[in-house]
Order: structure tokens, then sequence, then C-alpha cells
């Protein structure tokens, strides 16, 4: 029975074999998951972000755990482009699952940068944006808040990006998504990825200090998932389903159940992050659940289940 | 055991509960056993490595088992698996046994204290480094801070089968004779002869205690008998090699006085970690890049826990 269910999706120009990702920042470059999982049975994969010239990162404590969910403050430490191509791409070569590179920067150059060098890379499938990062000074969310530098950024790295896909990574933390991810898809986003982590803290009421030492970290978790939900909801209504946009939904994923919700909300594939933390293989056990929840619902292509919310 | 890295294989196992039992106020030893691959894996460890426990399904134990100041961590549902170094590993029958030390002192721990014999926990590992042995070495140092006890205890049985003829002695301090996490002390005359310590001396080697308020050994800093004790050493300073794990202020002492003497030192760090095997990048120790000024961010799960007293920043 199983296999007359079809769980892969049309993510833009992809086909991918199934709806599951992992997350930026959760998996690494490339193969360090691979000693708990076989990357090539994933939906698609997002490297850590990768700034042009390498970044140390914040202090530590880098993180702290919450109810049902962790802050961290890692300030895009990564080993630059140059490293990146040198040692990494050599391993993503070997994968056969998609691989989107996630890009950071503090300037709209470095974006561009980073996007120009790796445009024509056959190991690579496309680009995810970010600019949704809660903890460095300069560059990543002060670039996602206002529309206006939304479409500068998307459009300054739509021309670098060249044939490759560009998908957009948006914030939590705005008055209203729906303007940005307009902003993201009008200059030319070919998917959107929501939701990055949401600015929060955690007080040690000993030294009346925060924990993290960059004060504030980016909370993640099955305790943002309910939100997460819905504001991928929203962006699925208000922005993405018109301009056929997928939107890769991601936010406390944890279980199949979870997934489910998300692609029901209107997600056209799903992101494990957090989660990779604590159970390394659970992003193929989401893909198995995903599969049996269609066979026992009688959904023979899960692009039927896409936005379905009744 | 030997200076280059084996590489061994990581795994998610399952593992049963063989005891758990509380051996101070706050300090629990938790038995656990391995069998098949995780026997395997588990029996390739190296001292000084660690593995990541999912204790999230463990039950907290009775309101009125929760002390008082634990009382409003305990409302919190934890999510991240917790590390710990293993304090002892035995091999037998297709089964390896691994024992932890752990103190009460969060949400995670007090469930850990409700474990049984025949309980199951999910466990990642073995991850990191562990320590190391250049060649030429007569005289270990193992010098314990607190909770640093475990895997210097595992390296302790390590260093007596594989280095019969090493000189080893321990030295552990706690702020109070309460706070040092072993199962008991010895008698006067043992600690006369300087075999304070149990979980070291069933190895036939000398410990000696320091605490802080000289409620047991000698009154001051564990740092200030190691000091003592390579002042009359007649190893060549070459010949010695110092390990140690404990608290931060612990470590940076014990490294100067390595540095100060030119002698080898291992140190075993801790950091706040999510995952443990490399991908969170959570848990960052400033380290020098070579000789130069320049430092960077290493990560204690995967370059560590034991890094080269040399290279890290204090």
């Amino acid at each position: 029975m199983e296999e007359m269910v079809d769980i892969s999706v049309e993510f833009g120009r992809l086909r991918l074999a199934n709806p599951v990702f992992t997350a930026s920042g959760t998996c690494g470059y490339a193969d360090e998951l691979g000693d708990f999982v076989d990357i090539n049975k994933l939906g698609g994969f997002i490297t850590k972000s990768i700034t042009q010239q390498p970044r140390k990162g914040n202090d530590t404590p880098r993180i702290v755990e919450t109810d049902s969910g962790m802050l961290n403050a890692i300030g895009l430490a990564n080993i630059g482009l140059d490293k990146f191509i040198e040692e990494k791409l050599p391993v993503i070569e070997k994968l056969s699952v998609p691989v989107f590179v996630n890009v950071a920067g503090e300037t709209i150059e470095e974006y561009a940068a980073v996007a120009e060098r790796l445009a024509d890379r056959q190991e690579i499938a496309g680009f995810e944006l970010n600019i949704s990062c809660p903890n460095v000074a300069k560059g990543g969310i002060s670039f996602g808040t206002e529309a206006w530098q939304v479409r500068e950024i998307t459009s300054a790295m739509k021309r670098a990006c060249g044939e490759k896909m560009l998908m957009v990574k948006l914030s939590p933390a705005v008055t209203d998504i729906s303007v940005i991810a307009r902003a993201a898809v009008d200059a030319g986003a070919d998917a959107l990825s929501l939701i990055n982590t949401f600015t929060a803290m955690v007080v040690d009421i000993e030294s009346r200090k925060p924990i993290l030492a960059n004060r504030t970290g980016g909370l993640s978790g099955p305790a943002i998932k309910p939100i997460a939900v819905y504001l991928v909801n929203k962006v699925y209504t208000e922005v993405a389903k018109d301009r056929g946009v997928p939107i890769l939904g991601m936010g406390g994923i944890r279980n199949a159940s979870d997934a489910i919700e998300f692609i029901i909300a209107g997600a056209s594939a799903v992101a494990v992050g957090t989660s990779n933390f604590v159970e390394p293989g659970c992003a193929i056990k989401i893909i198995e659940g995903i599969k049996q929840y269609c066979t026992g619902k009688n959904i023979t292509n899960i692009k039927d289940l896409v936005g379905s919310l009744e | 055991m030997s200076e280059e890295q084996t590489a061994n294989v990581k795994g998610v196992f399952d593992a049963v509960v063989f005891f758990n039992k509380q051996i101070g106020k706050r300090f629990y030893r938790l038995g656990l056993e391995f069998s098949g691959a995780g026997a395997e894996a588990f029996g390739n460890f190296r001292p000084g490595q660690f593995a990541q426990l999912d204790l999230r399904g463990i039950a907290l134990p009775d309101g009125e088992s929760v002390p008082a100041e634990l009382a409003d961590a305990a409302q919190r549902k934890i999510l991240l698996r917790r590390p710990f170094s293993f304090a002892d590993v035995t091999k037998k029958d297709n089964k390896t046994r691994v024992e932890i030390l752990y103190c009460v002192v969060g949400p995670a721990s007090l469930r850990m204290t409700t474990l049984v014999a025949g309980n199951s926990v999910n466990i990642i590992g073995p991850l990191g480094n562990g320590f190391g042995v250049p060649e030429g070495k007569e005289t270990a140092l193992l010098v314990v801070g607190g909770m640093g006890a475990g895997p210097l205890e595992c390296l302790a049985k390590v260093l007596t089968a594989d280095y019969p003829t090493m000189e080893v002695v321990a030295f552990a301090g706690a702020r109070t004779a309460k706070e040092l996490p072993f199962e008991r002390q010895l008698d006067a005359i043992s600690q006369q002869l300087g075999f304070a310590v149990p979980e070291f001396s069933k190895y036939g080697i000398e410990s000696l205690l320091a605490t802080d308020d000289g409620s047991a050994g000698h009154h001051g800093m564990v740092t200030e008998l190691a000091a003592e004790w390579l002042g009359k050493c007649s190893t060549a300073n070459e010949k010695i090699i110092i390990y140690a794990c404990g608290p931060e202020q612990m470590l940076s002492r014990v490294a100067e006085i390595a540095k100060g003497k030119n002698i080898d030192c291992q140190l075993s760090m801790e950091r706040r970690m999510a995952c443990g095997f490399g991908v969170c990048q959570s848990c960052a120790v400033e380290c020098r890049a070579g000789d130069s000024n320049e430092t960077i961010y290493k990560l204690c799960c995967k370059d560590g826990p034991v890094f080269d007293a040399k290279e890290v920043v204090f």
C-alpha cells in the first residue's frame, strides 16, 4: 500500500523525493549528521550560514534551555566562503540530495559576493537568504524587518545567484510577516522559508545577568511551533498561494504530526531544526510518518494535503 | 591508549540501567549496560569521552523528595540531552557496562534519581576525543575538582592497567568534605598513608584531598597540593603529565602550574551544549591559533572535551 503514496514534492523548479529538510544551523555544513542519518534520504539539506569571511561567533554561553525550547546565540560562526568551497563543496558534491547554501553577511555586497562565487557550482541547488538571524550586531535580522530593505537585498541576491533557486528566510519578529513575504516575492524570491527564531532572554536570578553572553538569543523548539504554524498559514493565504511560491515551514517540528500540521497550514515542505540536536534521526522518522499518515487517510499525492486547512 | 586518535564509531543506543545509587547528599552513580552494537561502540571508549543521555521521558521524584531549592526547577520541562563522561567502563560477556557520576542540580538530574534497575535510557555516544598518553611519561598527576572526578577515575583505571610502571597520583578538591563526590572516605590511617579516596585507592593509586574549609584533607586549594607534590617529585618534568577536570578557575590554575614547569597537561573542559556531536556550535572553547596572538573557537564536544592546556585561553 505504502508504495501507492507519492510524497515527492515540487518545490519551485526542484522535484524533491520527499518534503523533509534539515534546517540551517542544526546540521552543519554537509555530512556532520552523517554518523546518524543517511543525508541522501532527506528531501533537502540546508547548510549553516556561510559568510564571505570566516566568523568566530559569540562568546559562551551560547545556548540555554527553556521550557520546551532553547535559546541560541551562536553568532553565525562559520569557516567562511573560501574554506567552504575548498573543504565542504567536495563533500556536498558526493551527496545526491538537493543542497541549499544559507547565506549571511553584514552588507548587501557581502551577501551577493557569496552567491556570485557559488552561482555556477553544480553541487548546490540554491540559496537560502538569511535576513532573520537575531544574534549578530550587523546584518542578519536588520535586513529582514523593513519591506524596502527586503526588496533591495532579495533583488541583489537574485542577480547574484544566476540560475540557482533563491529562498528567503523570514523572521517572525515583524509587525506583519505578509508584508515582508510580499516584498521578497516581488523582488524575485523563488521560495520562502519561515520561521527563524524569536529574540528572547533568560535571566540568572543569582547574578541578575542574562545567561547568554550575547544577552539575548533566538528561541526555537516545540515552544514556538503554534506561532510558526499560524505564520505559515498567514503567509500562505495572503501571499504564497496566489503567487505560486512554495513555503518551507519550520519551527519546533519534532515528529510527523508536527510536520503534517505545517503542510496542512500551507507549507510545501518542512524543515527540522532543534530536534536534530536531541534525536539526530528524527527527520528520517518524520518522512516515514508522513507516508503512513497519507496511507491511512487515502491521500495518494501529498500535494493534496498542502494548504488543505479548512 | 596512545596519543593518536582512534576513530571510534558513535551512534544512538538504548542502555539498560543496572544500578542507580546515591553516594552523598547530591551525588549519585548510575550504571548503564549496553548490548550488541552499543556494547561494541562503548567498549572502544577512551577515558575522557562522554555520552548524551535523553532524559525527557523520565519521571520526576515525588513532590516531597524534591529538595526545596529545586522545587522551581522541577517544574521545567526538559528538551535537550545531558552530557556525562564515564567514571568507569567494564567489558564482560559481549556487554559493556558504563558508570557515570552525577550531581543533582536541576530538572534533568532530578529526573535521573528516579531511574531503577531495568529502565531503558537512550544514549548517543561515545563522543569527543578523550585523554591521550604521550610517549615517555613516567608520572601522571590527576587533579580533580568536585564533579571532575568521573573522567579521571576512568583514566586512573586505564593508566594502571595499560601503563603498570607509571606512577599515578590523584588530588581531589571541593569546597567542603560533603561536596567531594566519592562514595566514602577511607579511615584516618589510610588518609595518613595518602590513600584518601577509595575510587582511586582501588587501583592502588595514592590520593590526597583538599577542601576550601578544611573539613577534609588539606585546608586550601587542590592546586596547592598538586604544586607542592610536584615540588618534591624527582621525575624529570618532561616525563610528567598532568590531567585535570574541574571548575574553570581550577583548570586555569593547573594550566599555569604546568606552563611554569613546562609540563605536559591535558584539561577536560565543560560547556553548555545542545547536540554533543558538532552541529549546534554552542560549546565553544577559546583556543590559541598556533603561535600567533589570534584566537579561535574550538568545540568542546568534538575537538574536546580534552584540550592541551597550552592552547586554551582562560
